[in-house]
């Protein structure tokens, strides 16, 4: 790296910067405007946290309520009014969560908008699966227990699937140990069976959620 | 590595904030121009006259287009226009370490 040029030499010099970027860039200063710009994009995208956070507490009050009025119903599960707890408190979740991707979704196009497409197109297709294997089980004569713990396992291993796929997909790899400990709650709700099992999906699959939120949070302030 | 190597194109502020934010999306992406707007804090009339500096570099393309009935215009980063940014954030990266040496 040598330098012969005269001092103050205007010929042969670096091209200034335009008229209205009066201040010419200094290596620290552009890497920086790079660095804050990059965090711009990204708090503008879907923020894990979010998600995370409002899936935690709507399993952990979802699946808390279910326990509390099963554990005291005859059968042992689900009872209508824990039911539609249940499914108002999924359903707000669901919401946010529309409104939250659609909103980082505006304004853009191309390859990750059909990847996110056929991501989210993957969530409906399951649980519609979920749905009918649930009918094929009542069909089949199952017991309310066995249609609770077929009904949530699966509804638990779908989530955890899709967590995983998130996690693959976008590089995050909180989304991917948390999809993976859903897996294991699924098993071990199952193994327990009701109404214990609405209490292990309560607390491990809403508090895992919690601790990926958590999670998500710490590398974010790192990055 | 001189700062006579640095694309006068990307070398300034403004423009760089451009193609940085532009740099950031996914590989493939467009994104509207009222949105990169926003993501820059940019009058529209001030993001035209980059974008257009931009394109003529063969930095970046805009496609117009429609969202229902209303006009659009998406703005992408070319290949020719990503890897002039990455080579001028390496020139930054290498120039930072020059120094520091």
């Amino acid at each position: 790296m040598d330098r012969h040029e005269a001092p103050g030499g205007a010929s042969g010099r670096a091209p200034r910067p335009d008229a209205d970027d009066a201040t010419p860039l200094d290596p620290r200063e552009g890497l920086a405007i790079v660095a804050a710009q990059q965090r711009r994009v990204r708090d503008s995208d879907i923020d894990s946290r979010v998600l995370f956070g409002t899936w935690g507490l709507a399993w952990l009050l979802a699946y808390g309520v279910q326990w509390w009025e099963s554990s005291t119903s005859p059968t042992g599960t689900a009872t209508p009014r824990g039911g539609i707890a249940f499914g108002v408190i999924l359903l707000v979740a669901l919401v946010v969560t529309l409104v939250h991707v659609a909103r980082a979704g505006h304004g853009l196009a191309g390859t990750s908008q059909q990847v996110g497409a056929m991501y989210g197109a993957a969530w409906a297709i399951g649980f519609a699966g979920q749905g009918l294997v649930v009918a094929g089980v009542v069909k089949a004569g199952a017991s309310p227990e066995v249609v609770a713990v077929v009904a949530n396992a699966i509804a638990c291993l779908v989530v955890g699937m899709m967590y995983m796929a998130a996690g693959a997909l976008w590089r995050e790899r909180a989304m991917y140990v948390i999809g993976a400990w859903m897996i294991v709650t699924a098993g071990a709700a199952s193994l327990v069976g009701m109404p214990g099992g609405y209490l292990v999906l309560s607390l491990a699959g809403g508090g895992g959620m919690l601790v990926g939120a958590g999670i998500s949070a710490l590398y974010r302030r790192r990055a | 590595m001189t700062e006579a190597e640095l694309d006068p194109v990307i070398h300034s502020a403004s423009r760089l904030r451009v193609v940085a934010t532009l740099a950031a999306l996914e590989r493939g992406d467009r994104i509207s121009f009222p949105r990169l707007g926003k993501l820059l804090d940019m009058t529209a009339g001030n993001l035209s006259t980059h974008l257009r500096r931009l394109e003529d570099a063969g930095y970046v393309t805009q496609t117009k287009t429609h969202v229902g009935r209303t006009p659009a215009t998406y703005v992408e980063l070319t290949a020719t226009g990503r890897l002039a940014f990455e080579r001028y954030t390496q020139t930054l990266t290498e120039l930072l370490k020059g120094a520091q040496q």
